[in-house]
């Protein structure tokens, strides 16, 4: 009956049931990243402590100490919220905010694995658009912009050379991994997220190693982990452009900063390790696609985690160097591969 | 605490928020609520034990290392010992920190220095003197440089006796702390 | 090869009348009191002629009895010979004031500077007299001085005043109360100085410079110092260090202690080199005495110094390496589990992770437990290993290389002059190691090399201390093979020490470079000076001027291979 009421409710007006169940979906979308997120940070420090032999959490929340980030959680955001004499208030209060609202723009476009329904692949994705992947990489670069109005509205020195230092960054390195995924369009004659998964019956890390390892330096220093968290170098500039946030702000700016390497893996995984592409598993078919999904995944969060415990920080200078002397030309490169092995397989 | 403070608003829409009641308190006392008034809505129920296991597992300390202390505070984070099995991790910014932990001797030139970090850690906060120089003076106890009464003036709930202590004191103090937390029977009442 | 007495008659012949009198006492130490108008001239000549080009430092000394103050200045030689000349340098009472060697030994800035503002002694022509460790308060009390009343000071906590200065932080002041004045104890009017703040503030010149604090609490910081830099961007154009956050007055607590009663003071001096300090202090104190420790103490004193500095090389190593990666670098915590072992085998002798108080004046503590050996032979083996490990690990890590490479370079002859000793002097081409250089114990039986670098930059001297552990495993095989049976104190040693009138200089080598003690006593159970005289008071003086030019990253690549021990400088 309920049912029969919403379908009904449908016919009548399509903006507003389009409107309600896109605000379902968008509501149930980032409950569901904050809470992955919370268990990646879970994940980064077990993983690390396996790295680092020792144990990691293990008292909150059983042997495993799953709840710890709840505890977390429940400490940060009932924490005083500090907001500095002499800050610049609006800026300030924004910044976070700012932070994880771009970081949902981009989840609005992401793909999160696909199930099989009757034979047919279905991705998971809330908006499905032509050019997704262009989305995706500028809504990753406008992330910049709210850690520079963190840093900025501070009125603290660390802070501000953090965020001097993370736009330097940004721009030394979207120029290449625009390219490369400008690349990966032009193998797969499309730059929908969704067209390009499909479009690797040969994974791109195979097509495209170069450009592989370029997206792959450029997203890690997008994600500001080591060796490249020059803007929160706590030897040098103690916490970079949050070193004033404190409590719930500075919560959303430490979950986004796990957010965005969640997005990013799965942006990795799509455009070069073939996405949910993999053998059908006979007896779960149906989310076949998802476990290869997740595998990858997880393959691509550990490897982050341990670049991150064995690599020391690169100088600021080093990076931008890295970046405009070694990494354009490089994907100058792949791009010219691109359209010759594009055109020559079209 | 308007909300134009916060949001660039007309005046008059700030004025006019400020009639609007919940629960028979101004909206924007809850909405922007400051400690006290967090701590005025929730301080009784259970609520609080669920906040206070929060607070428990996740104290986060100043990375400040003064003396002897503060070299088994850096082995203290490390394999052997792993303060992360706790949620215990250092921070190096007084703003993310619960718990601020004086490792050594206080003297006259540093005690301005340490108290405006103690006041710029925001609440809930606590404080761990591990040492003996940081409980009474140690062995520079009649020192003319030396602040050897430290209690006078931080709210120290923990003291961690042995010069220096070992790792596994720090931990005992930690546990302490944790539990005086879930009792509600740290110094500043939480 | 040149004797101390050399030295003597070089001087006495250079200098008729100058030298008022003179002893060498033991072989290689020449003590000499010199005219207080010569003894510019006096070091000028030794410094050119004699080769005397490190200045170890200078120590005041309070003769209350005779209404004189002493100055002892501590000339020593970068390898061409092994004299040290400590020349004494007399000056009244009411008026002191002697003049400044900064002009000869660029490194004399800091020493003068705490004697001035400990003792009150004025240096003549010394560039920038300010307040070095000790907060505006007490400047003008002299607190060194002999007849300082605010020993003992009880309540220091009750008479501090908060109150909130103009920027809205809590300062608090210890303003003197009326009987304090009234009994001398706190001077009621100071003099007034700029302040470092001030200081460094009217270096600020263009718009687009700023100062940045890196302290007293910060990340670099080892313990609380200010390491303040003024920056254009990410590029560091001076930098200024402001000392004496931790400042404890060990050398006034020793005055006031029993030569035994020292030793647990001097472990608390650098809490990392805990064995090395109770080792300069005993055997300083062992020179004033006469006696000797009986051979299989001092092999037991040397493996456990050995090892000490194993531990002390792997943690500042790790500690370094938090600085250019961070906190979950895993090497750094890889080379904390390795100290955690070497620990254990000190920790079985002396029962003490940290501060141990193990050496005694004539021997040590106790005996060496069974299975040590064994135990020690193992971890050692494991401890090889896993150094060429981190070894090879570092010289095949190109961002490593990138960051240490060519970073902080000290050419020799700057280490020289900026008073540079251990791993980063060694690190510069200069073989400068006192366990050759002044042999003390039985390194003289031992066989190891002195560990050196060309380069001269920060990855130098983090290679130079771990090669530095290998051949520390080397020199405790060999003690283990050759270690005798016997007693481990030496005979006769009194239960009350009281040594007779006199002074002795000890010099050791740190795990951070040159640790000497200079004691002086007047015939009591307490010493009337004991001076330390440590490495990274010297090598910190060094750090601005090192600062200059570099990016803000590096300012940490270079601090942290400097293995700075904050507590040591402040003392």
């Amino acid at each position: 009956m309920v049912l029969s009421a919403i379908t009904e409710f449908a016919a009548q007006e399509p903006k507003i049931y389009g409107l309600i169940i896109g605000l379902v979906a968008a509501a149930i979308l980032a409950s569901v990243i904050n809470v992955v997120a919370m268990l990646l940070v879970w994940l980064e420090r077990k993983v690390m402590g396996d790295f680092q032999a020792r144990y990691g959490p293990n008292r909150v929340g059983g042997r495993w100490g799953v709840l710890q980030l709840g505890a977390d959680a429940v400490k940060l955001f009932t924490k005083e919220d500090v907001i500095p004499r002499g800050a610049d208030k609006p800026v300030f209060v924004w910044a976070p905010i700012v932070a994880v609202a771009t970081t949902m723009l981009v989840a609005g476009a992401l793909p999160f694995g696909a199930v099989i329904i009757d034979g047919k692949e279905i991705p998971l994705v809330v908006a499905n658009m032509d050019i997704s992947a262009f989305y995706i990489e500028a809504a990753l670069s406008i992330m910049a912009i709210s850690a520079f109005m963190a840093g900025w509205s501070s009125n603290n020195k660390y802070s501000m050379l953090g965020a001097f230092r993370g736009i330097a960054r940004m721009i030394a390195y979207e120029v290449p991994m625009g390219i490369c995924v400008i690349s990966v369009a032009i193998m797969a004659h499309s730059l929908n997220v969704v067209e390009i998964v499909q479009a690797q019956s040969i994974w791109f890390v195979i097509a495209q190693p170069i450009g592989f390892v370029i997206f792959a330096i450029a997203l890690i220093t997008d994600l500001g982990r080591m060796p490249f968290d020059q803007t929160e170098a706590e030897e040098e500039i103690i916490a970079g452009y949050n070193t004033e946030y404190s409590g719930i702000r500075f919560g959303l700016l430490y979950f986004q900063e796990y957010i965005v390497m969640l997005l990013g893996s799965i942006l990795l995984v799509h455009l070069y390790l073939g996405g949910w592409n993999g053998p059908v598993i006979p007896v779960i078919s149906f989310i076949s696609p998802m476990i290869w999904f997740f595998m990858k995944l997880i393959i691509v969060l550990v490897a982050l985690i341990w670049v991150r415990v064995s690599l020391p920080r690169f100088r600021i200078d080093q990076v931008t160097d890295l970046g405009w002397k070694i990494l354009l030309p490089l994907s100058m490169v792949n791009l010219a591969w691109a359209v010759v092995v594009g055109l020559y397989f079209a | 605490m308007g909300i134009s403070d916060v949001i660039p608003l007309p005046v008059a829409v700030d004025k006019e928020l400020e009639k609007w009641t919940i629960w028979g308190r101004p909206l924007t006392d809850v909405w922007f609520t400051t400690t006290e008034k967090i701590h005025e809505i929730i301080d009784m129920g259970p609520i609080k034990n669920v906040l206070n296991w929060g607070r428990k597992n996740s104290l986060w300390f100043l990375m400040q290392p003064m003396g002897c202390c503060g070299v088994e505070m850096l082995v203290f984070g490390c394999p052997h010992y792993d303060c992360d099995r706790f949620g215990i991790f250092p921070r190096a910014t007084p703003r993310q920190v619960d718990v601020m932990i004086i490792s050594g001797y206080i003297t006259r030139k540093y005690l301005p220095a340490i108290k405006n970090l103690w006041e710029q850690i925001p609440e809930p906060k606590w404080v761990m003197a591990i040492g003996e120089c940081a409980i009474s003076g140690g062995p520079f106890y009649d020192s003319y440089n030396i602040v050897n009464d430290t209690s006078k003036f931080f709210p120290i709930d923990v003291f961690v006796p042995g010069c220096p202590p070992r790792p596994e004191k720090f931990i005992e103090g930690f546990r302490a702390l944790q539990e005086k937390i879930k009792q509600r029977e740290d110094k500043r009442g939480y | 090869m040149t004797t101390a007495n050399d030295v003597l008659s070089a001087l006495q012949s250079a200098f008729p009348g100058a030298i008022e009198e003179a002893k060498v006492d033991p072989e290689r130490q020449l003590w000499a009191t010199i005219k207080p108008d010569r003894i510019v001239d006096v070091c000028k000549y030794l410094r050119d002629n004699h080769n005397f080009d490190h200045y170890s430092g200078a120590a005041g000394v309070d003769r209350i009895d005779e209404g004189l103050f002493e100055v002892t200045e501590l000339l020593a030689s970068h390898g061409a010979h092994q004299v040290v000349a400590l020349l004494k340098v007399k000056t009244p009472r009411d008026n002191p004031s002697v003049k400044s060697l900064t002009g000869l030994y660029w490194n004399a800035n800091w020493y003068e500077r705490e004697i001035w503002e400990m003792l009150g002694i004025n240096f003549e022509g010394h560039p920038e007299l300010y307040p070095l460790l000790l907060s505006d308060e007490l400047m003008g009390a002299w607190p060194w001085r002999k007849d300082y009343k605010g020993y003992p000071d009880y309540n220091t906590a009750e008479r501090a005043i908060e109150k909130v200065n103009p920027e809205g932080y809590t300062d608090y002041s210890f303003t003197p109360t009326e009987a304090e004045i009234k009994a001398g104890t706190v001077p009621f009017e100071r003099p007034k100085y700029p302040t470092f703040r001030e200081r460094e503030e009217m270096e600020i010149k263009g718009e687009s410079e700023m100062i940045l604090h890196m302290g007293p609490q910060h990340a670099v910081v080892p313990g609380p110092f200010l390491l303040d830099i003024l920056v254009d961007g990410e590029r560091v154009k001076k930098a200024f260090l402001d000392v004496g956050y931790i400042h404890k007055g060990i050398e006034k607590i020793m005055e006031n202690r029993t030569y035994t009663q020292g030793i647990p003071i001097t472990d608390r001096l650098c809490y990392m080199a805990a064995l090395t300090n109770n080792e300069a202090y005993c055997g300083a104190v062992e020179r004033l005495l006469g006696i000797e420790a009986p051979e299989r103490a001092q092999y037991i004193r040397m493996i456990l110094e050995e090892l000490s500095r194993i531990q002390s090389h792997f943690l500042g190593t790790a500690e370094f390496l938090t600085l250019i990666a961070s906190a979950v670098y895993s090497p750094f915590l890889y080379m904390i589990i390795d100290r955690e072992d070497v620990l254990s085998c000190i920790e079985s002798v002396t029962g003490a992770r940290i501060n141990h108080s193990f050496v005694r004046f004539g021997g040590v503590r106790n005996d060496l437990p069974e299975g040590f050996k064994d135990m020690t032979l193992d971890t050692l083996k494991m401890i090889r290993q896993k150094t060429e490990e981190y070894k090879e690990l570092f010289s095949s890590d190109s961002i490593y290389q990138k960051r240490m490479e060519g970073v902080g370079v000290l050419s020799p002859s700057d280490a020289r002059r900026l008073g540079v000793s251990g791993p980063p002097l060694r690190a510069s081409d200069t073989p400068f190691d006192m366990r050759r250089e002044d042999p003390y114990l039985l390194y003289k039986d031992m066989d190891f090399e002195v560990i050196t670098r060309k380069e001269g930059d920060s990855k130098a001297r983090v290679e130079v201390r771990l090669d530095e552990i290998l051949e520390s495993c080397y020199i405790i095989e060999q003690c283990l093979d050759q270690i005798p049976s016997g007693p481990i104190m030496a005979e006769g040693v009194p239960k009350r020490i009281k040594p007779e009138p006199g002074e002795a200089y000890y010099r050791v080598e740190d795990h951070r470079g040159e640790m000497g003690f200079f004691v002086v006593s007047d015939g009591s159970e307490k010493p009337v000076k004991v001076k330390a005289r440590g490495p990274v008071y010297a090598y910190f003086q060094a750090l601005p001027p090192l600062l200059e030019g570099v990016y803000i990253a590096d300012v940490v690549a270079i601090a942290g291979s400097m293995d700075a021990c904050t507590s040591e400088v402040d003392r």
